[in-house]
């Protein structure tokens, strides 16, 4: 199977092949052996050639998050197209602003039909005992911004469109 | 006062500070009782005390800050007295006042004190009369806005306006010029308003470039007093403390030396009792500025435990038997550094947003001169009605840059999974060369997040080729049981992509 991750911004091109217990990976054309052990307590085990790695991998929407000492990194996954890498898709259609956990919209930093840039702040939600701001994911138009002041709001719940 | 030693103590709080007490009881011999709401059933506090008393439901409203329940689940339970640790009702001076009514002892100051010291304004006449310097501005709260802009056109701007009955970053306005005035005291009236249920401001003079470093006090109900040196603070994201240490690499001796006999100057001037810290701005000349005492214990009271050997809960609990303090000043000296990490369940990556959910995975670090002040436990959840912090990992070592090795090797260590931890944060400031150098202010935090990530060495190739190979695994999984009821995680995936919102964005 051939794959697009993206991470960090770059996108490479992985083949995973299956033989016994080893898998042999192409890493944009460059070859690797890999053995997998899944360990106990939640974490896996990668030994690349010599090198062993203890990583925890976790779903996230468009692929994995996978942890190392010390940090965490974002793996975006996508069956790979023929030709060149993917473009990244996140340019493209509407962005949706949602709430990531319940709270009260303390608030209002936009409006609808406002023009944003990406990182803009839309709506300042208080959950956890802090405040916490939400910016436009990209640039464009706000086309809807659908919560008020004071509004109590719960995880997922859509607060505005970009486009 | 009572001079016998207790049987039995009340913790009014929940999480990483609840435990801490809860040790301190077990190791002193004293029955420990915990509280809980119908979130906290399963919670690391309610398992490790000797019995646990349920105080309401989830909201902290409707349990940790019931009075009502907290004091009749001491009643039920038969303690004797009430560890209120720090937030809740830590600084609450009529719930201070319904347990020294109830005959419950209260392990802390006199609510008289609580009072006192937590109004600000007061608090800053107080200090003034102790001779301790504060930042200029008014010792009054004024509600008239001609009046504030004459006050800040005779202290020169920038000035900070400031909740009467504040604390934790609220109600605080840092205003630029005069054009910017009415609408900061509209903002800051009905932040304070919000969070305190009291709209009083007052004002104080902006120090630029300001070091935030507060003094560690003690002092018994015999009158003796000792100060257990200073905690830097300086690392702050909008207020919120992350990253304390001690010492400070700010301080001069003749600096340390001088603000803890200012400490002790107000701590004897209100006739303090028990553990309490005096927070001072310093400013880019080493001029001390008292800002607010808080009348509790800190969160990060472990940094001066490491640097003294001193447990200050059990001599909180000492004090509140009524027994005199079992060391004097002269007992007391700073040996090597420490340094704590608050792993609060944000995520970094997205503006510190809070991540809250099942911990999956947990692995602590260890070795020597660690400390993990932990709330939680592999399977715990993180819960999304309170404050958001975990953990606090703490280091001891020798000197200053060994602190920051270990710290580092510690957090290289520290593994979790199901939520995202502010950790990742903190190896980029133990990295950065000016907090290497000690060269920092308070806006140190925000500033290292303006720059651009570079965070080095992060296997992207390694996590590339791990995510490929669980894709892959998953995905002939899924065709090996074709016939199975859901389509495939991986192209459920792949769909879900269009409804995905991406909040923030990456570093």
């Amino acid at each position: 199977m051939i794959f697009d991750a993206t991470v960090l911004g770059r996108t490479l091109r992985v083949e995973v092949r299956r033989s016994g217990g080893h898998y042999h990976v192409s890493l944009d054309g460059e070859p690797h052996e890999v053995s997998v052990s899944d360990g106990v307590h939640g974490f896996t085990r990668l030994r690349i050639g010599a090198r062993s790695h203890e990583l925890g991998l976790e779903r996230e929407a468009n692929g994995y998050r996978v942890s190392f000492p010390g940090d965490s990194l974002s793996v975006e996954l996508a069956p790979a197209t023929r030709g060149g890498a993917l473009p990244a898709r996140r340019d493209h259609g509407p962005a949706r602003v949602t709430a990531p956990m319940p709270g009260r919209i303390v608030r209002v930093l936009s409006q609808a039909g406002a023009s944003v840039i990406a990182g803009q702040g839309l709506v300042v939600i208080e959950a956890m005992k802090m405040e916490n701001e939400l910016r436009a994911p990209r640039g464009g138009r706000l086309l809807e911004l659908l919560v008020r002041e004071g509004q109590a709001v719960e995880a997922g719940t859509l607060l505005a469109v970009v486009a | 006062m009572s001079q016998a030693a207790f049987s039995k103590l009340l913790v009014a709080n929940r999480g990483e500070i609840a435990v801490r007490v809860i040790r301190a009881c077990r190791e002193m011999g004293i029955r420990s009782v915990a509280v809980f709401s119908e979130a906290d059933v399963d919670a690391l506090h309610v398992r490790l005390a000797d019995e646990a008393l349920p105080i309401g439901p989830a909201a902290s409203r409707e349990s940790y800050l019931r009075i009502d329940r907290v004091l009749q689940a001491a009643r039920t339970s038969g303690a004797e007295a009430i560890h209120p640790g720090y937030g809740f009702l830590a600084e609450n001076a009529e719930f201070a006042r319904a347990c020294e009514a109830a005959g419950i002892v209260f392990v802390g100051p006199r609510s008289e004190t609580i009072a006192l010291m937590g109004e600000k304004t007061s608090a800053r006449r107080e200090a003034v009369s102790a001779g301790v310097p504060v930042v200029p501005g008014t010792l009054e709260t004024v509600a008239d806005l001609d009046r504030i802009a004459r006050e800040a056109a005779t202290l020169g701007y920038p000035v900070m306006l400031k909740a009467a009955a504040g604390g934790g970053g609220k109600g605080l306005r840092l205003v630029g010029s005069a054009d910017e005035l009415a609408s900061a005291l509209a903002r800051a009236r009905s932040e304070a308003q919000g969070a305190f249920g009291d709209d009083s401001v007052y004002l104080e003079k902006a120090i630029e470039r300001p070091r935030h470093v507060e003094i560690q006090v003690l002092a018994d109900h015999h009158g003796n007093a000792v100060h257990l040196f200073e905690r830097e603070c300086t690392i702050q994201r909008r207020h919120q403390k992350l990253l304390e240490e001690s010492p400070s690499p700010f301080l001069t001796p003749e600096l340390r030396e001088r603000m803890g006999a200012l400490a002790m100057a107000l701590v004897r001037r209100v006739g303090y009792v028990n553990a309490g810290t005096l927070e001072f701005l310093v400013d880019s000349e080493r001029k001390p500025y008292f800002l607010e005492m808080n009348t509790r214990l800190q969160v990060e009271h472990p940094v001066t435990e490491m640097v003294t050997g001193v447990d200050l809960v059990k001599l909180q609990i000492r004090v509140a038997q009524g027994e005199a303090l079992p060391l004097g000043q002269a007992d007391l000296v700073q040996r090597g550094h420490a340094i704590e990490c608050r792993v609060y369940a944000e995520d970094p990556d997205a503006g510190f947003l809070p991540s809250p959910g099942r911990i999956t995975a947990l692995r602590v670090p260890g070795g020597p001169g660690v400390r993990d002040d932990s709330g939680v436990y592999e399977g715990a959840e993180v819960q999304v009605h309170y404050d958001p912090l975990v953990s606090k990992l703490v280091v001891w070592a020798e000197s200053r840059s060994d602190a920051i090795s270990r710290m580092r090797r510690a957090i290289t260590e520290y593994r979790l999974l199901g939520i995202r931890t502010t950790l990742p944060f903190f190896d980029r400031v133990l990295r950065d060369p000016a907090f290497v150098a000690g060269d920092f202010d308070t806006s140190f935090a925000q500033s290292l997040l303006a720059r651009a990530d570079d965070r080095p060495g992060r296997p992207a190739e390694v996590a590339a080729i791990a995510a490929a190979i669980r894709a892959f695994e998953e995905r002939r999984r899924s065709l090996t049981h074709a016939s199975a009821q859901a389509p495939s995680t991986w192209r459920a995936a792949g769909r879900r992509e269009a409804h995905t919102a991406r909040i923030g964005s990456r570093g």
